[in-house]
């Protein structure tokens, strides 16, 4: 072993060019003192001997693969349309499997860029819903000053109103932490420092911000000038006191908060809101998440017995309790690591990622079929050209070595235009996840990871396309009588590997368009119920006045109330809206509060989901009224009588089959901790709602009146329909929404369709990425076939010409022709449909969330495939089936 | 008669165990001591010379020869040494195992 590495080392040091020349001039020196010594002609050619000693000083086994990857990149020049065709279908192969895989990497493995990322660890709640990171700040407290044996920080993620020189910035984010979260996380500030323990002493105190590198180089030009500036957050001032460092984003992957703010300034930053940082039980957001390390003294072990240990103690207790029973919920603490950061994202996407990675591998064999068809075509041509170097003492293992080496021509260059293509269809992906919500900020620059797997796919895929003909080059007929270059493309390769590629695509492209089948169907399912409204002309907006945290304040309720009544007439005032109006929820955001009802007889109260609207919301939002009325100004006036509207879910499961209108139906209604129950006057019903839950069945829901309605907050979300989208419009009516309190911080406008986009991100981008998968794989196969066909009617002409001779008709030829499409048609669906089916089995536990009002083995899907694929063989089939019918037999008997 | 793959080798270092010497002699050396029964061709024998080289078996030297001219002087390294102990015992395994072969009665060939 050692002396194999002196080797090595020593060939390594002749690669210099002096070292070379020296060791050659000793070779011809010793070799002059030996001829010296010997009698003449006693030791043979002396010559020869100091050439094959030469040989010795160099890499022979690397020469030769280099001597082939010349000869394969000069035959590579030499038939550029041919070169150009297969690196770029290799390219988009590869491309799209490193594309999806460097999203899988980023999203999922990279570390995050602080120390010791490994040993971050984050606190979370496990409920019997699921695991949640997000605590109440009272919690973090607990946290913080209980469990010993962990350094703990926390921090939230708030909507900022900042303003710069007087000018209000658009909507930006901040990150609320906590004094040890920049020590926890390890950072050096890019300029300035960061925030420490001594920014965590005073509520509302700490007037200071660190801005984030991006933002910084974004909107200051990085001028390092701006540390000590002064800025306003929600009217109030702040200085800037530096920078974070540059890849820095915070621990949430994806998100990028453009602030750091000391959590102790919430109640200033967050005027809207109640104090969430008072020590007050009452409290019970949850927006806090908790990251920690274990200590020097600390251990896992030990934090866990410690967090466990909680519980059960009013002093330490973090459990919430439910609104209306007082019950302790259901919950144990957890510690994980948050080494790759935390991320909503991950949740959401990475199965669907994991998925489309597995359609683009078959996109990739598709294509590595594709090209290996175009490379076994050439063979074929060249089967001359591989007869004759056998003839001439090649060895066959030398002629397979040339093969591969000229399908890793191919292959290489492909690799790096796919590194290319992968990095611009990445960001493209993220930007088209990221419509309708905050910007996605992945860094999908390749690292290793991204480039040994980008390497290792392009090599599998030289081989893979490389193997078939090195196969069929070293069956190379060595006899003489082959070089006859006329028989030589005619005798013997009867269409077996190309045919056999082309059935490969087939079945191979109809798993890929069932699977885009499925998931386009399920796309149209989900959207199917809005024809009546067109959602782009529907504006919607999140406002939280100050103070609407604590809407029970006095007076602040019917503030609230004219606040919403005066914007819904400026809005409504505005040229092309046709209506606005409040509701209480998002169309998918927040749900509402909880409305207890009690049926008739029942002592049990049951909790439904409550909303708050004003009038015109359901003409807004296109929801016909189906029984009785909208609310109207009276209904809003304070101590009007009691008005509920249902939908039709709450009369179909409450009320059943009595009649709904007014209070007959006997349904009263509970007003919490110790209010009387009144009776329900209901006043209209309206159709089901497919919002919030776009994917479940309607649930019952309640409508009250602002001023009615018991609940807490006070933050509603406002509803516009325009009758043309116009893009002034919108803009009237953002400037409105700010004016009502030019401090607070503005949530997103978006469009109903945009909202409904974000909802429903997943279920999109599977199916675009599927369908243009699916695309490709046509293109492909339309090629491959076409490619196929051609050939067959090339290497035929002799044979159609003597039919035609013989009396044939240029249908018969035709239907010759058209038999070999459809032989291989039908073997390929022969194949496919089987597969389809049994790959929508395995995958059903990846498919099913996915997937909408249809199963894996949706007939319709698998019949449009099928449809799909018989066009495309049609198409690709019937240019060469023509040219073979118009084959002349004069000429084509001359051919031979 | 040629020797066998790797032989040369073998001959080579053994040769070298006697002393240094240069590539002529080495030659010579190894045409005597077989008796003439190896012809070994000077043109595979000197690459192999710079092989073992490379290996770091042997090593090399300019040095005034017995006629008082300029030669390249090989003498066997550590590593060498312990590389021909190896060898040599192997090449005796082999011879071993060859002659078991050889000497089992034939049947059909007969005594």
């Amino acid at each position: 072993m050692m002396s194999f590495l002196m080797m090595l080392w020593k060939r390594l040091g002749y690669l210099l060019p002096w070292r070379r020349r020296a060791a050659e001039q000793e070779i011809a020196d010793e070799i002059r003192s030996i001829a010296a010594m010997a009698q003449p002609g006693e030791l043979g050619s002396l010559t020869l001997a100091a050439e094959d000693a030469r040989t010795e000083l160099g890499w022979t086994r690397l020469e030769q693969t280099g001597q082939d990857l010349r000869y394969a990149a000069r035959a590579a020049r030499k038939s550029p349309g041919f070169t150009v065709a297969a690196v770029a279908s290799l390219a988009i192969g590869i491309g799209v499997n490193a594309a999806l895989f460097s999203l899988i990497n980023t999203m999922l493995w990279k570390s995050l860029p602080i120390r010791d990322p490994e040993t971050l660890l984050v606190i979370g709640r496990q409920t019997q819903t699921g695991l949640s990171n997000r605590f109440t700040y009272g919690n973090y407290e607990t946290f913080r000053d209980h469990v010993s044996a962990l350094t703990v920080a926390g921090y939230g993620t708030v909507p900022l109103n900042v303003a710069i020189d007087g000018r209000i910035e658009p909507t930006l984010q901040g990150h609320l932490v906590s004094g040890g979260y920049f020590p926890l996380m390890g950072l050096a500030p890019a300029a300035g420092r960061l925030l420490g323990p001594d920014d965590d002493r005073v509520p509302s105190g700490h007037a200071v911000a660190v801005l984030s590198y991006d933002y910084w180089r974004r909107r200051f030009g990085a001028d390092p000038a701006v540390v000590g500036r002064a800025i306003s957050i929600s009217g109030h001032p702040f200085t800037i006191v530096g920078v974070s460092p540059a890849e820095f984003f915070g621990a949430e992957v994806g998100s990028s908060p453009q602030f750091f703010l000391p959590i102790m300034m919430q109640p200033v930053v967050m005027p809207m809101t109640a104090d969430l940082i008072a020590r007050d039980t009452n409290v019970t957001s949850l927006w806090i998440r908790v990251l920690a390390r274990v200590k020097a003294d600390g251990s896992i072990p030990r934090a866990t017995a410690q967090l466990d240990a909680l519980e059960g103690s009013p002093e330490t207790e973090w459990r919430l309790r439910d609104k209306f029973t007082g019950q302790l919920e259901q919950a144990r603490l957890v510690v994980g690591s948050a080494a790759t950061g935390l991320s909503d994202l991950r949740r959401q996407f990475s199965q669907p990622l994991f998925l489309l990675l597995g359609i683009a591998v078959i996109v990739l064999l598709i294509a590595c079929a594709n090209v290996g068809n175009l490379v076994l075509a050439r063979a074929a041509a060249r089967r001359a050209e591989f007869a004759l170097r056998l003839a001439l003492g090649a060895g066959r293992g030398r002629l397979v070595r040339q093969v591969i080496a000229e399908s890793l021509v191919l292959a290489v260059p492909a690799g790096v235009a796919a590194l290319a293509f992968a990095y611009w269809t990445a960001y493209t992906l993220i930007g088209y996840a990221a419509i309708g919500r905050d910007a996605i900020v992945l860094d999908v620059w390749p690292d290793w990871r991204v480039l040994a797997f980008t390497a290792i796919v392009s090599a599998a895929a030289g081989l893979m396309l490389g193997c078939v003909p090195a196969i069929h080059a070293s069956r190379a007929d060595r006899s003489v009588a082959s070089l006859d270059l006329a028989r030589a493309r005619a005798v013997g390769h009867a269409p077996g590997p190309g045919r056999a590629l082309v059935v490969l695509q087939m079945a191979l492209s109809l798993v890929l368009l069932v699977g885009a089948g499925l998931f386009v169907r399920s796309l149209q399912n989900l959207n199917r119920h809005d024809a009546d409204v067109d959602q782009r002309r529907v504006i919607v907006v999140r406002i939280e006045p100050r103070g609407s945290g604590n809407r029970h304040a006095p007076g602040m309720a019917t503030a609230l109330d004219q606040t919403y009544r005066s914007l819904i007439t400026q809005v409504e005032a505005l040229p092309g809206v046709r209506s606005a109006s409040f509701a209480r929820s998002s169309p998918l955001g927040q749900t509402g509060f909880g409305y207890q009802i009690f049926r008739p007889a029942a002592a049990q109260a049951e909790l439904l989901t409550g909303s708050i609207v004003y009038p015109r919301y359901f003409a807004t939002m296109g929801m016909p009224i189906l029984a009785g009325r909208d609310f109207n100004e009276e209904d809003l006036r304070t101590g009007s009588p009691s008005a509920v509207i249902v939908n039709e879910a709450f009369v179909r499961t409450v009320i059943g089959g009595a009649s709904p209108l007014g209070t007959g139906h006997g349904v009263s209604e509970g007003g919490g901790r110790g209010a009387p129950r009144r009776p329900m006057n209901i006043v209209g019903v309206v159709k089901d709602s497919r919002f919030p839950a776009l994917r479940e069945a309607a649930r019952p829901i309640v409508y009250q009146t602002f001023l009615q309605a018991r609940t807490g907050f006070g933050g509603m979300t406002l509803h516009v329909r325009m009758s043309e989208l116009r893009e002034a419009t919108v803009q009237q009516i953002r400037a409105a929404v700010q004016a009502v309190q030019p401090d607070v911080p503005m949530f997103q406008l978006h469009s109903l369709a945009e909202e409904v986009d974000a909802a429903l991100v997943r279920e999109r981008l599977v199916a675009t990425l599927s369908g243009v998968f699916g695309l490709v794989a046509l293109v492909l196969i339309c090629v491959g076939l076409y490619g196929l066909m051609a050939f067959a009617v090339a290497r035929r002409t002799a044979e159609i010409g003597v039919r035609v001779a013989l009396g044939a008709t240029p249908s018969d030829i035709r239907g010759l022709m058209a038999r070999q499409a459809i032989g291989v048609l039908l073997i390929g669906l022969g194949i496919g449909v089987p597969a389809a089916w049994i790959a929508g089995r395995l995958a059903s536990a990846q498919l099913s969330p996915l997937l909408f009002g249809l199963t894996p083995a949706d007939p319709i899907s698998f019949a449009m495939a099928t449809v799909l694929l018989a066009l495309v063989t049609f198409a690709a089939g019937v240019v060469p089936a023509l040219r073979a019918a118009r084959i002349d037999p004069i000429i084509a008997l001359r051919h031979e | 008669m040629e020797p066998l793959y790797g032989v040369l080798d073998l001959l080579v270092l053994r040769t070298l165990v006697f002393g240094p010497l240069h590539g002529y002699a080495i030659a010579t050396a190894i045409r005597n001591s077989s008796g003439e029964a190896l012809n070994i061709e000077f043109g595979s024998l000197y690459p192999a010379l710079k092989r073992l080289e490379l290996k770091g078996w042997i090593s090399a030297k300019w040095e005034t020869s017995e006629r008082n001219r300029p030669a390249r002087v090989y003498r066997l390294t550590a590593a060498g040494r312990k590389r021909l102990r190896q060898e040599t015992s192997e090449w005796s395994d082999f011879v071993r195992a060859v002659g078991r072969v050889l000497k089992s009665p034939d049947p059909e060939v007969g005594q």
